[in-house]
């Protein structure tokens, strides 16, 4: 099964819209504490293991901040 | 950063001048996917005048024109007469291409230059403080209209059809992946493409029209009221319930302006040269 090594969100460019959380549908998002350098509160991907690198968060993203890395293949199998 | 983004966007103008949670960012991405696509980066030529939706090329690694407010279009012909193996696409707003711009929206489409017109429309003065837009539905509240507008909303991609070009087509930023693929085609085709982009504004709109501030909400009021249709003819059916259509209205190919002109030059150089004057 596809899924994501990890969540990247750029702190420079982020805006604290949660548009990720509200489009993604296995709920990987949540709001966090951190700020970003824009004084915004960030989502933080708090459930990863949950992600099925669709990209809907990507393709949302209004400021091009976030990228979802998947998980190489085979890598599972090796571990 | 997005891949995509780490390619082709200056770095030194970022973060975006946009709202948390507008729409323009959307497009910024589904145009970028689609030019990465192609890999037309280096024939790219952009254009925009004035308004929120005139920032999208600005961000990008392309030549950048821009212009007073609503004369994009005249701009962005000029550029391609004088250059015409660049690739020109025209970013403007509702209010910079259907108002002020509209009838230069007219004549381009009516020469059937080859050239991409994205008008971003979200329904709203967005910049100047959320007045009536010629796009703002009938009874929307806003700040030039509290007690309703009375106005019926210009529908850009009609007037488009009726004045001649020759791709037409709607999208919507709740759909980016759909909207890629129209910009896709809108730079391939040959001849004068229009597309309306449906975005949200979550500030001016969201607001004072909808109800809602919150990006979440706008988001949704998109995937409500939006309807891809395949077929132009069932769009009267779904206007008639109130909802906007999203689709391709209209693909046909149409003497080109720029090969026009092209022939016109050379057969004025042959009739000269068996010494004629045209």
């Amino acid at each position: 099964m596809k899924g994501a090594e990890r969540i990247e969100i750029d702190r420079r460019y982020c805006k604290g819209c949660m548009l990720c959380q509200y489009v993604c549908k296995f709920e990987v998002f949540e709001p966090g504490q951190e700020r970003s350098a824009l004084d915004y509160l960030m989502p933080r991907p708090a459930k990863l293991e949950n992600c099925r690198v669709c990209g809907l968060c990507e393709l949302h993203c209004p400021d091009l901040a976030l990228t979802v890395v998947a998980k190489k293949k085979g890598k599972g199998k090796e571990s | 950063m997005n891949p995509l983004g780490e390619k082709y966007l200056r770095k030194n103008f970022l973060p975006f001048i946009f709202c948390p949670g507008c729409g323009d960012g959307m497009i910024v991405q589904a145009f970028l996917e689609a030019v990465d696509e192609l890999g037309i980066i280096d024939d790219l030529a952009l254009a925009a005048g004035i308004g929120c939706s005139a920032w999208i090329p600005v961000y990008m690694h392309a030549d950048v024109l821009k212009v007073l407010h609503g004369r994009a279009i005249p701009a962005a012909i000029g550029l391609k007469a004088t250059r015409p193996s660049r690739k020109v696409v025209v970013f403007t707003g509702d209010g910079d291409g259907l108002a002020i711009g509209g009838l230069h929206l007219l004549h381009a489409a009516r020469r059937n230059i080859e050239m991409g017109v994205v008008v971003v429309n979200n329904q709203i003065y967005a910049m100047t403080g959320g007045q009536v837009a010629p796009s703002t539905q009938v009874g929307a509240r806003t700040q030039t209209t509290p007690y309703g507008n009375l106005e019926k909303p210009l529908d850009g991609c009609k007037i488009a059809v009726a004045a001649g070009a020759t791709f037409v087509s709607r999208g919507s930023t709740a759909h980016p992946k759909a909207l890629s693929r129209t910009f896709k085609k809108m730079l391939t085709h040959k001849g004068f493409s229009f597309v309306e982009v449906i975005s949200q504004c979550p500030v001016q709109t969201g607001r004072y029209i909808h109800g809602s501030g919150a990006p979440q909400f706008n988001l949704q009021w998109l995937k409500d009221n939006c309807v891809p249709v395949d077929d132009p003819a069932k769009w009267a059916e779904v206007e008639a319930q109130g909802k906007i259509p999203l689709g391709d209205v209209l693909q046909v190919q149409k003497p080109e302006f720029m090969e026009e002109v092209e022939k016109m030059n050379q057969r004025v150089k042959e009739a000269r040269a068996k010494g004629g004057d045209r």
